[in-house]
C-alpha cells in the first residue's frame, strides 16, 4: 500500500497538536517558540503533500514564503526575548504578569 | 504584465520604501549629533513628504483602468486605492502625533518601521491571493511588533511587545494552517479562482478539508482584527505601547485586516457560509460553515468586549476593550447580503478607525502632562485644555454611536446589514439585538470617561499647551466625524461607486 | 519507501514530543534539530528536494544557531529551570490531543485523493521561474520584510547607552 495523501496529513496534524499543547503548557518563552516553530513547519509538511498530491507547484512556493517569514519572525521574538530579559531578568512567562487580563 | 508595467501599478509602494531608506540613511549619515528633538522632526516631515509623494501616485493611479497582476497578488482598482489612501492618511496622523515628543531616540528607525508597517498595510488591502494576504500580514505584524516594543527599557513596552508577538506568532501558525487546507482542497491560492471550485462542484462547500482551513484562518485572522477569545494581547500591547502606536495598532491595522478579511469570506469563500440563524419563536438553525464561528466570535466580543471595558481604570485599556466590541459590532454585517454588507463594513470601518485614532491621539497629548494613562489622571483636565477636552467628547460620543455623529450611521448600516441577512427572514435578529442592546451598555462607559474630563474635580496646574501638530490633526478628524454625521450618504455613495468599478 | 515515511514520521514526532517535554531549554533545541532532518526527510520522500534543502539550511544552520545564541546569552542557569504546574500541563495535553483526534476523524470521512501522486517536475528549475514570473510580488516584499526584522531586530536587542 502506497502512503496516502491523509497519512501525510495526519503527521503533519500530529506535529501541530504537539506544537500546540507545547505552547500552551511549557512556561520557558524559548521552549514556546519552539513549539511555535514546529506548529509553522506542521503546516510546511500539509502544504508539501497538497502541492505532491495536487501536481502544482504553488504549495511548495508557499512553503518557501513560510520558511523565510519563520525565521525573520523567530529572530523578531528572540529580539523581543532579550529586550525582556534586561529590563526584567527571567524567561518564565508566568512572571510577565505586570499587567493583569 | 511584465515587470516594468508591474513597477508602475507598484510606484506608490516603491515610494514609501525609498521614503523609509531615505529616512534610515540620513538619520545614521547626517543628523547622529543633533538633538533628539529636532532630529524627531526632520524625519517626521520625510516620512509626511514621502507618505504625500504615494498619495498622489495613487491619486494618479485613480484615473488608470484596473488592473490585476498574477492571481490577484496585485489587484488595482477603485475600492484598493481608496483603502490605500486612508491607510495613508492615517499613518500621516500617526506621524503628526509622534512630531512633539520622540517615542525613543532612535527615531530613524522610528518612523522607517511605520512606513515599512504601512507598505504592508497597503499590499494587505490590495490583494486577493492567500500568499500574498500572508506575507503582508507578516510585514505588517513583525513592523507592529518592533514598534510596540520600542520604549524597550520600560517593563511595560516590552512585555506589551512580547504579549503580542507570542499571541500573534500563534495565529501566523493557525492562519498557515488553515491557508495549506484550503489550497489542498481548492488548489489554488488566489480568492476568485477559489470562488470558481464552487461553481465546478457543488459539494465543494461542504468539504471538511476546506472547513476545517477556513476555521483555522479565522482562527488567525481572529488575533488581527482582536474578537474574543483571541483578544487577550489587544489590551496589554495597546498600554504597553506608546500612544501614537497604540493609534496606529488600533486603526491601521484594523482596517487592512478587516478589509482581507472581508474579502476572504465574501469574495473568496462565500458559498462555504453555512448559517447560524435563530427564526422565531426560537428556532435555531446551524449548517456548518464560516457563519456559526463568526456570528459567535461576533456574540462573544460583543458582550466581553463592553462588559470588561466597563472595569478598566486605563484609558487606552479602555479603548482596547472598547475596540473588541467594535470588532463584534462589523462581524455582524458579514451576514448581509454581499453589496450591502461589504459597503457597511467598509463605512463603518474607516469611520470607526479615525475616531479610534483621534481618541488615541487626546491620549498622546495629555497623557504626559497629566502624569500617565490612567483615567483618573485626566479628572478635571477640561480646565486645563478646553478646546482638546471638546474633541474627546465628539470621539467618545461618536464610538458611543449617538447621532449626528458618523458611528450612529456606521452603526446603523452594519445593524441594518445584519438584518436583511438570511433573505430578509430575520436569522440573525438575535445577533442585532445582542448588537444593539451591548452598544447601549457601551454609553455608559463612554460616558464615564467624559465624566471624568468634564465634572471630577480638577488636577491642580494651569493650562495646557498642545502642539498644533497634534492640534490640528485632530480638528481635522472631529470635523469629519461631524461632516459623515451630516452626509453620511455622501461617503456611502463614494464607496458603493468603488465597489461597482470593482 | 513507505518504510522511510514511518521511520521519519515516527522518529520526527518522538522528537517534537520530547522538545516540549523536556525540562531543559538547550537539549530541546538539540531535539528540535533532529525534528528539522527529519521533516527534510519527509520532504524528500514528497520529491520537494529543494525545500528539503531550504529546511536544513534556513532551519538547523539559522534558526536553531539563533536560538542557542540567545541561550547562551542570557544564561538560562541564572533563572532557574522551574516545575510544570499542573493545570498548564493538562489544558495543553488535552487541547493537542482533542485536536489531533479531530483531524482524525476529519481526515478518516473526507475524499482525498488516494492513488499514486502522479509524477511532476518539482525541480529548482521551476520552482525558480515560479518564484521570479508569477510570485515575483511578494518575493519583493519578503525581501522588505527581511529588513524590517533586521532593524527591528537589532533595535530590540540592542545595549542602550546612556
Amino acid at each position: 500500500m502506497n502512503i496516502a495523501l491523509s497519512d501525510y496529513l495526519l503527521v503533519s496534524a500530529a506535529l501541530f497538536a504537539i506544537g500546540l499543547a507545547g505552547v500552551v503548557m511549557r512556561r520557558n518563552t524559548l521552549v514556546i517558540y519552539m513549539s511555535l516553530e514546529m506548529m509553522l513547519n506542521a503546516s510546511n509538511l500539509a502544504l508539501a503533500a497538497f502541492s505532491k498530491f495536487n501536481a502544482a507547484l504553488n504549495g511548495q512556493i508557499l512553503v518557501f514564503f513560510i520558511i523565510t517569514v519563520a525565521a525573520a519572525e523567530v529572530a523578531v521574538g528572540l529580539a523581543i526575548i532579550v529586550a525582556l530579559f534586561r529590563v526584567r531578568q527571567t524567561v518564565s512567562a508566568d512572571e510577565i504578569n505586570l499587567m493583569k487580563y | 504584465m511584465n515587470y516594468t508595467s508591474l513597477f508602475g501599478y507598484l510606484l506608490g509602494e516603491v515610494v514609501l520604501t525609498a521614503a523609509a531608506f531615505v529616512i534610515l540613511i540620513a538619520d545614521v549619515m547626517c543628523h547622529r549629533k543633533d538633538d533628539v528633538g529636532a532630529r524627531n522632526q526632520r524625519m517626521a516631515w520625510w516620512t509626511l513628504t514621502g507618505l504625500f509623494l504615494a498619495a498622489v501616485v495613487y491619486a494618479i493611479q485613480f484615473a488608470q483602468g484596473n488592473a490585476n497582476f498574477a492571481d490577484g497578488t496585485l489587484v488595482i482598482n477603485p475600492l484598493n486605492l481608496f483603502f490605500k489612501e486612508v491607510i495613508l492618511v492615517i499613518t500621516a496622523i500617526t506621524v503628526f502625533f509622534s512630531m512633539e515628543e520622540p517615542v525613543s531616540k532612535h527615531v530613524g528607525e522610528y518612523y522607517a518601521m511605520i512606513l515599512f508597517a504601512a507598505i504592508g498595510m497597503a499590499f494587505l488591502v490590495t490583494s486577493e491571493n492567500l500568499l500574498m494576504i500572508f506575507v503582508s500580514i507578516e510585514l505588517l505584524s513583525l513592523s507592529l511588533y518592533a514598534l510596540v516594543g520600542f520604549q524597550k527599557q520600560i517593563l511595560r513596552s516590552a512585555e506589551g511587545a512580547m504579549k503580542y508577538f507570542a499571541f500573534g506568532a500563534v495565529s501566523a501558525a493557525f492562519l498557515l494552517f488553515g491557508l495549506s487546507y484550503i489550497y489542498g482542497a481548492t488548489n489554488s491560492l488566489s480568492l476568485p479562482a477559489i470562488a470558481e471550485t464552487f461553481k465546478g462542484d457543488p459539494l465543494m462547500a461542504r468539504s471538511p478539508v476546506l472547513l476545517i482551513g477556513i476555521l483555522f484562518t479565522l482562527v488567525g485572522f481572529g488575533f488581527k482584527i482582536a474578537v474574543v477569545p483571541f483578544h487577550l494581547w489587544a489590551p496589554d500591547a495597546y498600554e504597553g505601547a506608546a500612544a501614537p502606536v497604540a493609534g496606529f495598532v488600533a486603526s491601521g491595522s484594523k482596517v487592512a485586516s478587516f478589509v482581507a478579511l472581508t474579502k476572504f469570506l465574501l469574495l473568496g469563500v462565500a458559498p462555504a457560509a453555512g448559517a447560524a440563524t435563530i427564526s422565531f419563536p426560537f428556532t435555531p438553525h446551524f449548517t456548518p460553515g464560516w457563519a456559526p464561528v463568526i456570528a459567535l466570535m461576533a456574540f462573544i466580543s460583543m458582550v466581553w468586549g463592553n462588559l470588561a471595558a466597563i472595569t478598566q481604570t486605563n484609558l487606552k485599556r479602555l479603548l482596547a476593550y472598547s475596540s473588541v466590541a467594535h470588532a463584534g459590532y462589523i462581524l455582524v454585517a458579514l451576514f448581509g447580503a454581499k453589496a450591502w454588507g461589504q459597503t457597511a463594513i467598509y463605512f463603518y470601518i474607516i469611520v470607526y478607525a479615525l475616531t479610534n485614532l483621534g481618541a488615541f491621539g487626546v491620549v498622546t497629548a495629555l497623557a504626559n502632562k497629566v502624569g500617565g494613562d490612567d483615567i483618573r489622571c485626566f479628572a478635571g483636565v477640561w480646565r486645563r485644555a478646553p478646546g482638546l477636552t471638546v474633541l474627546m467628547m465628539i470621539f467618545m460620543l461618536s464610538l458611543a454611536g449617538i447621532p449626528p455623529l458618523a458611528g450612529f450611521f456606521g452603526k446603523f448600516y452594519l445593524f441594518a446589514a445584519g438584518l436583511a441577512a438570511d433573505q430578509m427572514q430575520l436569522g440573525y435578529l438575535w445577533l442585532v439585538i445582542t448588537a444593539i442592546l451591548m452598544s447601549a451598555v457601551s454609553f455608559y462607559y463612554y460616558l464615564q470617561v467624559l465624566r471624568v474630563f468634564y465634572v471630577n474635580p480638577a488636577s491642580r496646574g494651569g493650562p495646557i499647551s498642545i502642539c498644533p501638530c497634534q492640534r490640528w490633526p485632530m480638528t481635522v478628524i472631529a470635523l469629519i466625524i461631524f461632516l459623515i454625521g451630516w452626509y453620511p450618504t455622501a461617503l456611502l455613495d463614494w464607496i458603493q461607486g468603488f465597489l461597482q468599478r470593482v | 519507501m513507505n518504510l522511510l515515511f514511518y521511520i521519519f514520521s515516527g522518529l520526527m514526532l518522538l522528537c517534537a514530543a520530547l522538545v516540549v517535554a523536556n525540562r531543559h531549554p538547550v537539549t530541546s533545541a538539540m531535539l528540535l534539530i533532529l525534528v528539522f532532518f527529519f521533516m527534510a526527510g519527509l520532504f524528500v520522500l514528497l520529491e520537494a528536494f529543494f525545500l528539503a534543502v531550504i529546511q536544513v539550511l534556513v532551519y538547523a544552520g539559522a534558526v536553531m544557531v539563533l536560538f542557542l545564541f540567545v541561550m547562551m546569552l542570557l544564561d538560562i542557569r541564572s533563572s532557574q529551570i522551574r516545575r510544570q504546574n499542573a493545570p498548564a500541563m493538562l489544558a495543553g495535553l488535552s487541547v493537542g490531543f482533542a485536536f489531533w483526534v479531530e483531524f482524525w476523524l476529519i481526515l478518516r470521512h473526507s475524499a482525498l485523493p488516494v492513488g499514486a501522486p502522479m509524477n511532476f517536475d518539482a525541480g529548482i528549475r521551476p520552482i525558480g521561474k515560479l518564484l521570479f514570473s508569477e510570485f515575483v510580488l511578494p518575493f519583493e516584499i519578503t525581501s522588505l520584510l527581511l529588513l524590517a526584522a533586521l532593524v527591528g531586530v537589532v533595535l530590540l536587542s540592542q545595549k542602550e547607552t546612556r
